[in-house]
């Protein structure tokens, strides 16, 4: 395994759906730490996961919470990135996300996903 | 014999990904050369624990059962 194998996450699920929360995050700190790179695309509803103060509100089940798990997946080196068109359509201005989101646009969705060796997407 | 382990990761009573991470947590903080026995019962721990080292290109030395509990031997090459 020569070049190093990257995986997109695409992330459309908000906080108004918290099971389908937890899987890019756990799955990405896991290709992290299988030395894949790996990045979650918060697109449509899914960019409310990374605003500011959603992610501290929820926890399912024996979970930690989803601040934890996000926080967990920034350590292990996950790219989180936030569509900027999703931010105009949902009303979210640029400054309420987490530090670490970064905010991009629809060409380096579609770049990352033809970079990638794998996307998957919840 | 039972070859020499150099540490251990017990995982007894993790599940997935946690064994993962661990077990990754701990291989950085062996040398090359150096090897790392990890126990888990979780089912899903020695499917995972062998994607896990063929991504990092160590090597698996062996992995044996004992009731539940996975008993699985990596050795750091590198």
């Amino acid at each position: 395994m020569s070049a190093k194998k990257k995986i997109l996450y695409v992330q459309t699920s908000g906080v108004d759906r918290p099971e389908r929360a937890y899987a890019p995050f756990i799955l990405a700190t896991t290709a992290a730490m299988m030395n894949i790179d790996a990045t979650i695309y918060f697109l449509i509803k899914g960019i409310t996961l990374v605003k500011k103060g959603e992610a501290e509100k929820i926890k399912m089940g024996s979970f930690p919470s989803l601040k934890d798990v996000m926080n967990q997946a920034i350590k292990a080196g996950v790219k989180l990135v936030v569509c900027e068109q999703s931010c105009s359509l949902l009303g979210i201005p640029r400054g309420e996300f987490v530090q670490e989101a970064n905010i991009v646009g629809a060409a380096t969705l579609n770049d990352l996903a033809l970079s990638a060796d794998a996307v998957l997407c919840f | 014999m039972k070859p020499k382990t150099d540490k251990r990761v017990d995982c007894l009573g993790l599940y997935c990904p946690e064994p993962v991470f661990k077990t990754r947590m701990e291989l950085d903080e062996l040398k090359a050369g150096e090897t790392l026995e990890v126990l888990a019962d979780d089912p899903a721990a020695e499917e995972d624990i062998r994607a896990l080292v063929k991504h990092l290109e160590q090597e698996l030395v062996s992995v044996s059962k004992e009731g539940n509990t996975v008993r699985i031997l990596i050795k750091k090459v590198k």
